[in-house]
């Protein structure tokens, strides 16, 4: 029997036989709790926070059920609340209701057909009023990121435009062409990390609209591609780039995010190497079945202080000036891989070199 | 007297282009005793702290805002809790592409800090500040 579809019902009152009464009759079709008293009422809804309907005999020997729900009402402010009560109450049943402390009135005595319309109907506001709790705290997040946005926008955008601006008015004054030449390579650089920025803006906005199309994987075609692109831009001269795949079965996942994940993450261990250091390796080790993959990308680059490894993966982060950087890749790895369940590890010494550790599950074949 | 005594400077910016045109447009006022480039805030610090023999010599430190590691408020911070015989002897002016009102407000709260200044710097602004700058 599948128990979690039922909605959670809490029945206070003091008499047994009601109790007794009200879950004989809805056990079927709700899950029921039931308190005699208004401790053991709070007691219950501080362990089961998943509660969304609670219904309150008004006359309970120590306080009415609206003071009750007066008192919890801050505490547990998302539970529908309903009274029950007899006609002679009715003047306090109304001021409670209309000072909006409670949804429904059921009257005593009560039929079954009034309290299964009132939690249905109850149940329903209490679905629409969480998702729309929601949808407020993933629009409160939106707008914090945009907040973000517009300020880095000004700093990753204008600062590399700004350094040209300037290298430009003294390149108007240099007659040196070896100086030249250097003005030419720095501003070339600068160029690269507005580039790089807006790129990662892209995978970003790709990230986060994009909706997840499961494939089949084949992980040394995708790291194939993606040390290419490397090799091209000379971003993997002298160092030793080795990949180990051993994939057994067929690993459904969505290759977008895979590459960007890959991508970024090649793309630190190539660039964070150690200046003049003779053996810079860079190894990517996969093992992949149906279930998950587990992804190591190692290097033996400049390492990660301790102190800055819980935040590499907030936007905008950076833990050192060492080359240039946007502060987006890594959030954009730990983005993706929460759109797909995985998990990532990280293990980093200065000057010795960091280790990513991914774990990735696949999609199960034939479901959705 | 304005243009007798020659400065010595700290730039600190995490972009080593930055901090190549800053140390070009200084050396170019003609009015620079010596030019050092800090990409990371901390290391400037060190070097301030360390560095008594070069007072009572002006010196003029140009800090960016926006780092990794110590941005360029919390190098002011830092620099602020330095004892008054070393700070006395500095005079911080930031510099940044930052348009940012929170920015802008907050290097008013600093009181060694002497001015905000646009990025790029050009030899024009700088040298405005250095014949405005009593020293």
């Amino acid at each position: 029997m599948n128990t979690t579809e039922k909605i959670k019902v809490l029945y206070i009152d003091d008499e047994q036989n009601n109790l007794n009464g009200f879950k004989a009759t809805f056990r079927f079709d709700y899950s029921v709790l039931i308190a005699s008293t208004t401790e053991m009422a709070s007691e219950i809804l501080a362990n089961n926070p998943d509660i969304h309907i609670i219904l309150c005999d008004q006359r309970m020997p120590d306080k009415t059920g609206v003071q009750f729900f007066e008192e919890i009402r801050s505490i547990y402010p998302d539970p529908i609340r309903m009274l029950i009560t007899g006609y002679t109450d009715i003047e306090s049943v109304i001021d409670a209701i209309n000072r909006g402390h409670i949804f429904r009135y059921i009257k005593k005595p009560w039929t079954d057909a009034d309290v299964k319309s009132a939690i249905e109907e109850g149940n329903k506001f209490y679905l629409t009023s969480s998702l729309l709790s929601i949808k407020n705290s993933e629009l409160q997040s939106a707008y914090d990121e945009l907040g973000k946005f517009a300020y880095s926008v000004t700093h990753d955008l204008r600062g590399p435009l700004l350094s040209l601006l300037g290298a430009l008015e003294i390149a108007k004054s240099t007659e040196n062409t070896t100086e030249l030449r250097e003005i030419h390579d720095m501003m070339g650089e600068s160029i690269k990390k507005l580039d790089e920025f807006i790129r990662n803006i892209h995978e970003y906005y790709n990230l986060k609209r994009g909706r997840l199309m499961y494939e089949a994987i084949d992980f040394n075609t995708i790291v194939g591609d993606t040390a290419a692109l490397f090799k091209i831009a000379g971003i993997m001269d002298n160092i030793r780039f080795s990949v180990q795949v051993n994939q057994k079965d067929v690993f459904l996942s969505d290759e977008i995010s895979l590459k960007i994940i890959l991508n970024n993450l090649l793309s630190n261990a190539f660039k964070y190497q150690r200046k003049g250091a003779t053996d810079k390796f860079v190894e990517v080790t996969i093992d992949a079945n149906s279930e998950s993959a587990t992804i190591f990308v190692k290097d033996n680059g400049i390492g990660i202080h301790e102190n800055h490894i819980k935040n590499i993966f907030t936007m905008f982060y950076r833990a050192t000036s060492e080359e240039t950087g946007s502060g987006f890749g890594l959030y954009n790895v730990k983005d993706a891989l929460n759109k797909l369940k995985g998990d990532v590890e990280v293990i980093s010494t200065v000057n010795v070199g960091t280790t990513f550790k991914l774990t990735i599950p696949g999609k199960p074949n034939g479901s959705n | 007297m304005v243009a007798t005594r020659k400065q010595h400077f700290i730039v600190i910016d995490d972009s080593k282009l930055d901090c190549f045109i800053a140390e070009k447009v200084i050396r170019n006022t003609g009015k620079c005793e010596s030019v050092r480039s800090f990409l990371q805030a901390t290391e400037a610090l060190e070097f301030i702290k360390s560095n008594i023999a070069e007072q009572p010599t002006p010196n003029i430190i140009l800090v960016d805002i926006q780092m990794p590691v110590m941005n360029g408020f919390e190098f002011v911070d830092a620099f602020e809790q330095l004892p008054a015989e070393i700070t006395k002897n500095y005079k911080i002016y930031v510099i940044s592409s930052s348009i940012n009102d929170v920015d802008l407000n907050r290097v008013h709260n600093y009181s060694s800090v002497i001015q905000f200044l646009n990025k790029p710097l050009t030899s024009n602004n700088l040298s405005l500040l250095l014949t405005k700058d009593h020293m």
